[in-house]
């Protein structure tokens, strides 16, 4: 993964339009939510019940599974139990084809993506129709999604434009984003109504009804999930809440925090199947319990707290290493800072060393996350692990060994960085240095600042001479 | 071992639980689960003003929501009301209307009803059970008299709430809800998207507008 992650980086930074892509719509969520912030003075109050209701699902999860599984059972739903991504996929496979699905609709589910499930439905021979706009976007593009909440948040709206004129059957004739968002109406609607099974995720599992929360702004969950005649939900199993009302206090802090909306424009609780009587609604409800890593997260005391998180992506709109790379660059489900936690949890350490260093620890994540975990604490802890383990390569081993000798010994410390500082200097232009011999990495992509002209420790002994 | 043993015991065994049948105690879970609501009040935008109803109609109508509204005395006026609206639409007097007999029951001389939307329904009109004052909610319930589909097929959504049924907040709907139905739909204006380039638009995959009838009852 290491030369891997390096090689999307360096791809990503060099792509001018993803730069731009990436800003337009990161600056909009980072405004829009400090204004939402702006009008809820009681956020703070909020975050720190949220985080308690949290810690309480999480230290009580064996009682909430069992309470939901009897509720949702009484409801007519049926629970189903997945150990696994492979399981999971297993699981909504075997009732795709029990219900002879040929198209199947589904609702932007991050967990769905973390499973694999689209690629399982296509390998199925299963037609897999994406319904959330970003989503639809980025399965005609052929791609992953790079944002939680804005999958084609790496699209530029001319790139879009392009990609639906390619492939619906009745196109935007003019160049503005109202025209595609039409287009995209048109092309899904017939596609909504026609599907034998339609698949959401879960934004919030209610324990003391068995009913499954969906958000959405569009109201794609509602038509994914109303009309076919199977409704099948893939949830983790930390989305437990205790009740309705517990919900709505997440509610307040996912929205805000997500698009700086107060609440979404479509808010659903699922509670069974069509009841006698109903005009509308799937004969079939089944809910996939998905643990896929989670249960191990509960164990470790150093990754507990990421079982918070209920996915509202602040951390990314304001991460400074998300905005210069984008999503893709980390290669997993999951991207920016709770993404650089959650992957190496989910896939192992080994294949996902690089994320927890791609990080500044300006702790800036941390500061925005509604529900307070601490992301830079869980991070240095995977960087603590890498280096126990011996994932951390000999060339950095042997460069802090090199340090530490150094650091340990002032007086070699102090002779060596007056040395650099003067060295450098050889190198500036105008306050900044633009290429110098062992920082190529570092100026490929961007100045380094040059050093003053003496070291700390010299202008600090200057002045305490009063000089 | 099933999928459920595997997962519930991994997860019991990450809690310390001792033995696999070590339940916690409910009656303490559930105690400690009602401490977290309490001082709701703390922990939640406060109304402007005193009546919820004067918020909710403040609500539905800012920039945060962004329907249209119309008051109306009783629910008698309801149809005089949706022809308004259907006329400064441009609109034909053709409606999918909710099969709730409040609705039914009124005189709609001169409209053409039906009982469920089409997939390219121009208008469609319901009655919620609730509004929420604090957010600008309308709160639907699915069940005989109302179909999941009627809110979000139609382009214009026309929806009448009783203003004796606005609530201040979104704890006082989970007080009164009751039983949950099969599905509970809180609408908070029309459908929308900011998925390119976060700019706004309306009219997603549901309704491009929503339009609000406040009856004073």
């Amino acid at each position: 993964m290491g030369t891997v992650f390096k090689r999307d980086v360096a791809r990503a930074l060099s792509d001018a339009t993803l730069k731009t892509a990436i800003d337009r719509t990161t600056v909009t969520a980072e405004r829009k939510r400090a204004a939402a912030l702006t009008d809820y003075p009681q956020f703070a109050a909020a975050r720190e019940r949220g985080t308690r209701i949290k810690d309480h699902v999480v230290a009580h999860l064996d009682h909430y599974l069992l309470e939901f599984e009897r509720n949702a059972t009484a409801s007519g739903a049926t629970v189903h139990w997945a150990a696994d991504s492979e399981e999971a996929c297993r699981i909504v496979l075997g009732i795709c084809r029990g219900a002879g699905a040929r198209r199947v609709t589904r609702s932007k589910s991050m967990l769905g993506e973390e499973i694999g499930l689209p690629h399982a439905l296509e390998a199925a021979g299963i037609e897999r129709v994406e319904t959330d706009l970003a989503e639809h976007i980025v399965q005609l593009a052929g791609e992953t999604p790079s944002h939680i909440i804005w999958p084609a948040l790496h699209k530029t709206r001319e790139q879009v434009s392009a990609l639906f004129k390619a492939s619906h059957r009745d196109p935007h004739k003019t160049e503005d984003v109202e025209a595609m968002v039409e287009s995209a109406r048109r092309e899904l609607r017939d596609r909504f109504l026609s599907a034998e099974v339609g698949i959401s995720g879960a934004n919030f599992l209610v324990a003391d009804s068995g009913a499954v929360c969906t958000v959405t702004n569009e109201g794609n969950a509602e038509l994914t999930t109303t009309p076919p005649r199977v409704h099948i939900v893939t949830a983790g199993i930390e989305k437990l809440v205790p009740s309705l009302a517990h919900a709505f206090v997440l509610l307040r802090l996912l929205v805000r925090s997500a698009t700086g909306a107060d609440l979404t424009q479509y808010t659903t609780f699922h509670c069974g199947p069509k009841r006698p009587g109903d005009l509308d609604g799937p004969q079939e409800f089944h809910i996939v319990l998905v643990d896929n890593g989670r249960s191990r997260m509960l164990a470790d005391a150093g990754l507990r707290e990421m079982l918070r998180c209920i996915r509202c992506g602040a951390c990314m709109n304001h991460c400074v290493v998300y905005r210069q790379i984008g999503g893709h660059a980390y290669g997993a489900t999951y991207p920016g800072p709770m993404g650089a936690v959650l992957t190496p949890a989910l896939q192992g350490a080994e294949k996902a060393r690089d994320l927890p260093h791609a990080c500044t620890l300006n702790g800036r994540c941390q500061e925005v996350c509604p529900v307070g975990i601490p992301l830079p604490a869980l991070l240095r802890g995977w960087r603590d692990r890498s280096w126990k383990d011996g994932l951390v390569p000999q060339s950095v081993r042997s460069g802090l060994w090199l340090w530490r000798f150094a650091a340990e010994r002032p007086r070699l410390y102090h002779l060596g960085t007056a040395a650099a500082v003067r060295a450098m200097r050889l190198f500036r232009r105008g306050g900044w240095i633009g290429r110098m011999p062992l920082a190529g990495a570092w100026t490929r992509y961007r100045d380094f600042p040059a050093p003053a002209g003496r070291t700390f420790m010299e202008q600090l002994r200057d002045r305490e001479r009063g000089r | 071992m099933s999928a459920r043993d595997a997962v519930l015991g991994a997860v019991k065994a990450a809690l310390g639980r001792s033995r696999p049948a070590d339940p916690a105690d409910p009656a303490a879970v559930a105690a400690e689960a009602l401490a977290l609501l309490a001082d709701p009040d703390a922990v939640r935008p406060a109304l402007p003003g005193t009546d919820a109803a004067v918020a909710f109609a403040a609500r539905v109508v800012s920039p945060k929501v962004g329907a249209t509204l119309d008051r109306v005395e009783a629910l008698a006026d309801l149809p005089g009301a949706v022809r308004r609206y259907l006329d400064g639409q441009g609109l034909p007097h053709l409606l999918a209307l909710q099969p709730d007999p409040a609705l039914q029951g009124l005189d709609w001389a001169g409209f053409e009803l039906r009982d469920a939307a089409l997939p390219d329904e121009a208008a469609a009109f319901g009655l919620a059970r609730w509004g929420i004052a604090e957010t600008g909610s309308l709160v639907f319930h699915s069940g005989p008299d109302t179909a999941v589909l009627g809110h979000f097929l139609p382009l214009h959504h026309i929806a009448a709430v009783r203003a004796s049924t606005i609530l201040p907040h979104l704890e006082d709907y989970a007080a009164v809800c009751g039983a949950a139905p099969r599905n509970a739909n809180l609408i908070t204006g029309a459908s929308g998207t900011t998925d390119i380039e976060g700019s706004y638009v309306r009219g997603a995959h549901g309704p491009r507008f929503l339009h609000v009838l406040l009856v004073a009852d």
